[in-house]
């Protein structure tokens, strides 16, 4: 069976990079006991993956792991144990069960909901900027893409994140959206504030965005946001 | 504790700009926090994070004071330069990782000395702690900064800067310094900061420089180190563990996130090694030998298995092909407890004489990585000066084992600069170098072998035989360097690695120097100095400025031959280890007479186990040996350790001459 888990990555591990998030999975998983797969060959690797990438820094209530495991254990009694075999900046809020052949969960994600906390000096133009962007038809972006030969691309930012909800208090700017994502790939959550710093001139401080995913779901075929895990509330 | 309003959040800007922000950020698991403590103890180690996370040292002090109840024992690491240099600009001050108290607000702050150049990372790391750098300076609320480790055995350099000491190993003695240190600060702290100095002098393997005067000589040797104050002892003894069996040793060590540099679990099958190599400080400092039983290690690797994740098991020592019962212990590892796991166990060093294919085969290897051997010197009688003993007729055997199963990258360790060298000697590592790489012809039938040769500095380190000698000069070394540049010029197959020079001196300079060189650290630290050790930081002209500017002359500590009578600084802090003994070893050298290991013959004479009320613990014939395995395909894994892997051993010895 494939045991498939909504974990977290709270505020105090926020720091650390996919693959040291990935690598304390794995250890955690062998403290646990569970029965875990491994690849065949000459250097066989945990069957154990994660739904997306997070960049470093991004809290994320949402992330979605799935292991092959060589023989059943039921998911309630597979996330007590592997609660217990965690770092506190890890907790398991949901668990679930598929057989071996279902899809990958990193294929099925059509769509995250991100938070983004940035400070705030002008809170009038930011309104209207946030106005303008809910208004346009698009909103070209020129983003980094180390892997292609250019080393940038183009992308337009309204294709992913369509509308903003913004709120603005006590000199602080909090955006919620849902982002996109594609066979083909996403934009990254802090990508949207330059992206709005480049098109309406505002000077947000990037460096300091508190960014959060607060969800990741799928996306059925009338666009309507379902669940990652289908035992899930 | 210092009460003040310390600025202590890395800003999300912060941790976004420097490199592994992982570093900076704890939660790891296994991590020890304890929000409410009567004492809290910071162990700072003054490197970065995933340098000093593989300390064993510390994960070992960790456990045990963190088991002692109302005490906190929380780490604390170096920052990186870029880290540094945003904590400077916005007033950030060094905290704890667990409960991020600055390092000022702790009771006791611990560094550990592993290696010289670290030394201005710790007066850089007292100061962005909040933490008065000079001792003298230090108020009555600032918590009491502590060194340790091996080179402790020359703390002088560092006078200035620490309270005190804890001498040799510290499972006993900092459990009871800390209950010391609660009982004078439950009395109102009695007598203030010298009331409790005066209290640790008493615990035994403290030593407090304040409470020691030195006078010099015309010559600027030492004249004398006298106790301007009753507690203090003429000379502070090391501690040492009678039985390791009898202390506790952490099965359940912090799992990090980040790789570190050694990135397993490592389990101490013993402590000290006495094969008596004349240049090792560790070999003199750690004697003598005692070793874990296999039953007790097994039950060790079982939990530390079970409660890290880890896939795998380093067996860490000195020389840990000397461990009597390795073979009973590997198979019972291999065979019984972890058969139907994935867990792979590793030498972190393997010995040249007996290069055992049948341990080789016991251990598991995915990887066909590089094997390393240390010859240490060129030729047999330069061998034979640092009694390091092993034959090229060794080597060859090792190599052509390790070729035939299918390797064919080899490292080599050397050293250049030892004492009584001639040019003959250096070129004898060309010599030796060419040997196992055609060699691997010999053996396979075809080219294509890889040997590294990597030469690094003697560096001359008290309480050793050596301790007396001349560290080679700076033109001396280049010289050198440039004899075996020629050498191997042409020679494909070999690449010769070569180790910065002036990195060799700067550590020459502190490894023998005294206290008259803390004011050109702090003079170094104060002009930016820090992280020494580290190439790109490394600033061999400010220091040469600095020690002119201090009046000290480098070459005085490095270049010099002592004198047989001379007082060294570091006398009133040993190990247990004679002069006389090292004395008669340093004649030995230069007869190229070799000593034999104490360990499974007679005393040789150094005098720790006499000194200490010790003795060697070795179970040779006490468990039983396995019948030798049959010839199978090796699969051998190396994992090299950091710093100088000491990878080879003495031979047998035939000839043996007792010191007097």
């Amino acid at each position: 069976m494939k045991l498939r888990l909504q974990i977290t990555k709270d505020r105090s591990i926020r720091f650390i990079s996919h693959l040291e998030y990935a690598r304390t999975l794995m250890r955690a998983v062998l403290r646990a006991k569970l029965p875990v797969a491994y690849s065949e060959g000459f250097n066989p690797h945990m069957k154990l993956s994660l739904a997306s990438a997070l960049g470093v820094g991004v809290v994320s209530q949402a992330e979605f792991v799935e292991m092959e495991l060589k023989e059943p254990v039921p998911p309630a009694e597979a996330a007590l144990k592997l609660r217990r075999a965690l770092p506190a900046g890890i907790r398991v809020v949901t668990a679930d069960a598929v057989d071996d052949h279902a899809p990958a969960l990193m294929s099925v994600a059509g769509g995250a909901t991100y938070q983004v906390v940035v400070p705030a000096a002008n809170p009038d133009k930011i309104s209207q900027a946030i106005g303008a962007f809910n208004e346009a038809g698009s909103l070209p972006f020129i983003k980094k893409a180390p892997k292609t030969k250019a080393g940038v691309k183009e992308i337009d930012v309204k294709f992913y994140i369509p509308h903003l909800e913004a709120e603005l208090q006590d000199g602080k700017l909090t955006l919620r959206f849902d982002c996109r994502i594609t066979p083909a790939g996403s934009m990254k959550a802090v990508d949207l504030v330059n992206a709005l710093n480049k098109q309406y001139e505002l000077e947000l401080p990037v460096e300091l965005a508190d960014i959060e995913r607060l969800d990741l779901y799928r996306v059925d075929d009338l666009g309507r946001h379902e669940p990652m895990l289908a035992g899930a509330q | 504790m210092t009460k003040r309003d310390y600025k202590k959040d890395f800003t999300i800007d912060m941790l976004s700009a420097v490199e592994k922000p992982a570093r900076y950020t704890g939660g790891e698991f296994g991590s020890v926090v304890k929000e409410r403590a009567e004492v809290r103890i910071a162990l700072a180690f003054p490197d970065v994070y995933e340098v000093g996370m593989s300390y064993l040292g510390f994960k070992i002090l960790y456990h045990i004071l963190n088991r002692m109840e109302g005490v906190a024992a929380e780490r604390t690491y170096a920052p990186w330069v870029d880290m540094e240099k945003l904590m400077r600009e916005r007033g950030v001050v060094l905290t704890t990782l667990e409960t991020k108290q600055a390092l000022a607000e702790c009771d006791l702050v611990g560094f550990t000395l592993q290696y010289e150049l670290s030394y201005t990372n710790i007066l850089n790391m007292l100061d962005l702690g909040g933490v008065t750098v000079l001792a003298q300076d230090r108020k009555e609320d600032e918590p009491f900064v502590i060194v340790g480790g091996p080179c402790v055995f020359n703390p002088e350099p560092l006078a200035d800067f620490f309270d005190l000491a804890v001498i040799g190993e510290g499972e006993e003695t900092l459990p009871e310094l800390v209950t010391v240190y609660k009982k004078w600060k439950a009395a109102g702290r009695q007598g203030g900061r010298t009331g409790f100095l005066q209290a640790a002098a008493q615990v035994s393997g403290i030593y407090v420089p304040s409470f020691y005067d030195v006078t010099y000589q015309d010559d600027g040797t030492v004249q004398a180190v006298t106790p301007n104050q009753k507690v203090a002892q003429p000379v502070i003894y090391k501690r040492a563990v009678k039985d390791l069996a009898t202390v506790d040793y952490p099965t359940d060590p912090i799992v990090p996130f980040m790789s570190i540099v050694h990135d397993r679990i490592m389990l101490e099958v013993f402590r000290g090694c006495s094969r008596g190599c004349r240049f090792c400080n560790a070999g003199m400092v750690y004697r003598p030998v005692r070793e874990r039983k296999p039953e007790q290690l097994r039950q060790m690797a079982r939990q530390l298995v079970d409660n890290t994740g880890y896939d795998e098991i380093s067996l860490f020592s000195l020389s840990t092909a000397d461990y009597s019962c390795l073979d009973p212990l590997l198979d019972g590892m291999l065979k019984e407890d972890f058969k139907d796991e994935r867990v792979s166990v590793s030498l972190p060093s393997l010995r040249i004489d007996s290069f055992c294919i049948d341990v080789a085969q016991k251990v598991n290897s995915v990887r066909k990585s590089g094997l390393t051997f240390a010859p240490e010197a060129g030729s047999q009688r330069m061998r034979d000066v640092i009694n390091k003993g092993v034959t090229e007729e060794n080597l060859m055997d090792a190599v052509s084992a390790a070729f035939a199963n299918g390797w064919k990258k080899v490292k080599l360790y050397f050293m250049i600069g030892l004492p009584y060298e001639t040019d003959a000697d250096v070129l004898a590592i060309a010599t030796l170098a060419k040997k196992v790489l055609y060699k691997y012809k010999e053996v396979t039938g075809k080219g294509g072998a890889m040997v590294t040769v990597s030469v690094a500095n003697f560096v001359p380190k008290p309480y050793t035989a050596f301790q007396w000698a001349a560290q080679d000069s700076l033109a001396e070394i280049k010289r050198k360097d440039l004899l075996l540049k020629e050498a191997f010029s042409r020679v494909r197959g070999i690449n010769y690695q070569y180790h910065e020079s002036k990195v060799s001196v700067l550590e020459g300079v502190f490894a023998r120097g005294d206290r008259r060189l803390g004011a050109a650290l702090y003079k170094a630290w104060q002009q930016g100095e820090r992280f020494d050790g580290w190439d790109d930081c490394f600033n061999f002209d400010l220091w040469q400025q600095v020690f002119t500017d201090c009046g000290l002359d480098p070459h005085f500590y490095a270049d010099r031959v002592r004198g047989e009578e001379e007082v060294f600084p570091w006398e009133h802090v040993s190990p247990g280890v004679a002069k006389a003994f090292l004395a008669n070893e340093y004649r030995k050298a230069k007869l190229a007479q070799l000593t034999h290991d104490c360990r499974h013959g007679a005393c040789t004479g150094c005098n720790v186990c006499q000194q200490l009320g010790v003795t060697v613990v070795d179970y040779t014939g006490q468990v039983p040996v396995p019948a030798p395995a049959a010839a199978a395909p090796v699969n051998l894994q190396v994992v090299q350790t950091a710093g100088t892997p000491d990878t080879t051993s003495v031979a047998p010895v035939t000839e043996e001459v007792r010191p007097q």
